[in-house]
């Protein structure tokens, strides 16, 4: 239960739900102080019924194919049950504050968990608002519009919850993309060193101002490991290189050089090399045509000379 | 804290051992300036590695002896700036403009002694 209370608790940080937040999920439904009142007023019908609006909601959901998931699971499902009929009995309570939001988090995470459709929550949910509308008018027979009003009070907090319920939904269904997305980043900047002190920088794909700084940040830090005096960044996997692109190039190149290691750019394909020149951008670095002419010009600057000898397999025979 | 200054050879080495004041980095330069002729030294190493940031006023500075130096003959490396200060020092566009920089005290020498072999094959 403490790191069930934990999790969410992240998650809240995380979704970025802060008390500022919740005030303002409360005006956009439109509650009210009148509304609050309204509620409390209705608190005794609704906690009477709480066991048959919860049957409601799950009844509706057995009674769907996307929702087996959820219903197929026993121990998911008994602890849904309760959480659902704790929630129904706090919905009437007028007090919505971090820990009901906490709740409702839970919830939430427990649909995502059995990959409840949000279709057919949504579904069951109206299904759950519907019984207990039903009972409360049966309840103001007498005085039908006040039983209304109250109903729709009811109803504001009900939207708050799907609010939050929806949120938590999507955002797990996004978290993988998230991760999915950290994996790229982490594994696109590698600093490779192909020389005793000449590094091999390889840039893949598209370089926004935080990808830009976390591959400045690693060449930076394998010239210091590597204690490296070249370094030959290759973009010809750079598809495109627009002024904001190469100016992060520039700053790499810069810091490099204040660590004392010279930067030689290869592969800047024609088309960027004219998209370069459109845009009157001034790339003041060593360039040179391709990664195979850049690690030779390195090599030679390090002073490394290439010979070829006739191939191992020839001078045996 | 004064910088202490070394001699090694005809290389003067300035090794900044913790952060320094303005006042520090002017008494520095003057120093430097002031040796450089006194000794004929004809390098100049100013050694960063334990400094954690270098501000506006650092840079200028250091641009400052190493302009000065040349004029009173002497080449000036900069040495063992961090990465963290590199990428601080990019981002708020400062840069040591004609002025060499090295990785380390080593590599500094290194080149100053490849930059004065080369001199002298040039002069012969």
């Amino acid at each position: 239960m403490a790191d069930r209370q934990v999790a969410e608790r992240n998650l809240m940080a995380e979704m970025q739900i802060t008390d500022a937040d919740i005030e303002r999920r409360k005006k956009m439904v439109g509650l009210t102080a009148a509304d609050l009142s309204r509620i409390s007023g209705l608190k005794e019908i609704v906690l009477a019924h709480v066991d048959e609006s919860t049957a409601t909601f799950f009844e509706f959901l057995a009674g769907l194919e996307e929702a087996k998931g959820l219903v197929s699971k026993r121990d998911l499902m008994e602890r849904a049950r309760q959480l659902k009929s704790e929630h129904l009995a706090a919905m009437v309570q007028a007090h919505y504050d971090r820990h009901y939001v906490e709740q409702r988090i839970l919830l939430g995470l427990l649909y995502s968990k059995a990959g409840l459709d949000t279709r057919a929550f949504l579904g069951a949910f109206h299904a759950l608002l519907r019984n207990t509308g039903t009972t409360i008018m049966k309840h103001f027979e007498r005085s039908p519009l006040e039983g209304f009003e109250s109903f729709m009070s009811l109803k504001k907090i009900a939207f708050f919850d799907i609010g939050v319920i929806m949120d938590v939904l999507v955002f797990e269904r996004e978290r993988v993309i998230r991760q999915q997305q950290e994996a790229i980043r982490e594994l696109s900047t590698p600093v490779l060193q192909i020389r005793d002190r000449l590094l091999l920088l390889p840039i893949i794909g598209v370089i926004d101002t935080n990808r830009a700084r976390l591959i400045t940040e690693s060449l930076l830090r394998a010239i210091r490991d590597n204690r490296a005096k070249m370094v030959v960044m290759d973009v010809t996997g750079v598809a495109s290189i627009d002024s904001r692109v190469a100016n992060h190039l520039l700053q790499t190149v810069s810091a490099a050089r204040l660590m004392g290691a010279l930067v030689i750019v290869t592969g800047v394909s024609s088309e960027v090399a004219q998209s370069l020149v459109a845009l009157g951008i001034e790339l003041t670095v060593n360039t040179v045509g391709d990664l195979q002419g850049g690690v030779e010009e390195a090599e030679r600057l390090l002073g490394y000379r290439v010979v070829q000898t006739p191939p191992a397999a020839a001078q045996s025979s | 804290m004064p910088v202490p200054i070394l001699k090694q050879g005809d290389v003067l080495i300035a090794s900044i051992q913790a952060a320094l004041t303005d006042h520090d980095l002017l008494t520095l330069r003057d120093e430097l300036a002031d040796r450089v002729g006194r000794l004929r030294a004809h390098g100049v190493i100013v050694d960063v590695t334990a400094l954690d940031v270098l501000d506006s006023f650092a840079t200028r500075t250091l641009l400052g002896i190493a302009y000065t130096a040349r004029l009173r003959g002497a080449e000036t490396v900069v040495v063992g700036i961090q990465p963290e200060v590199a990428f601080a020092m990019v981002q708020l566009g400062l840069s040591f403009e004609g002025v060499a920089t090295a990785l380390d005290l080593e590599e500094g020498l290194e080149l100053l002694r490849a930059r004065s072999q080369g001199g002298r094959d040039h002069a012969g």
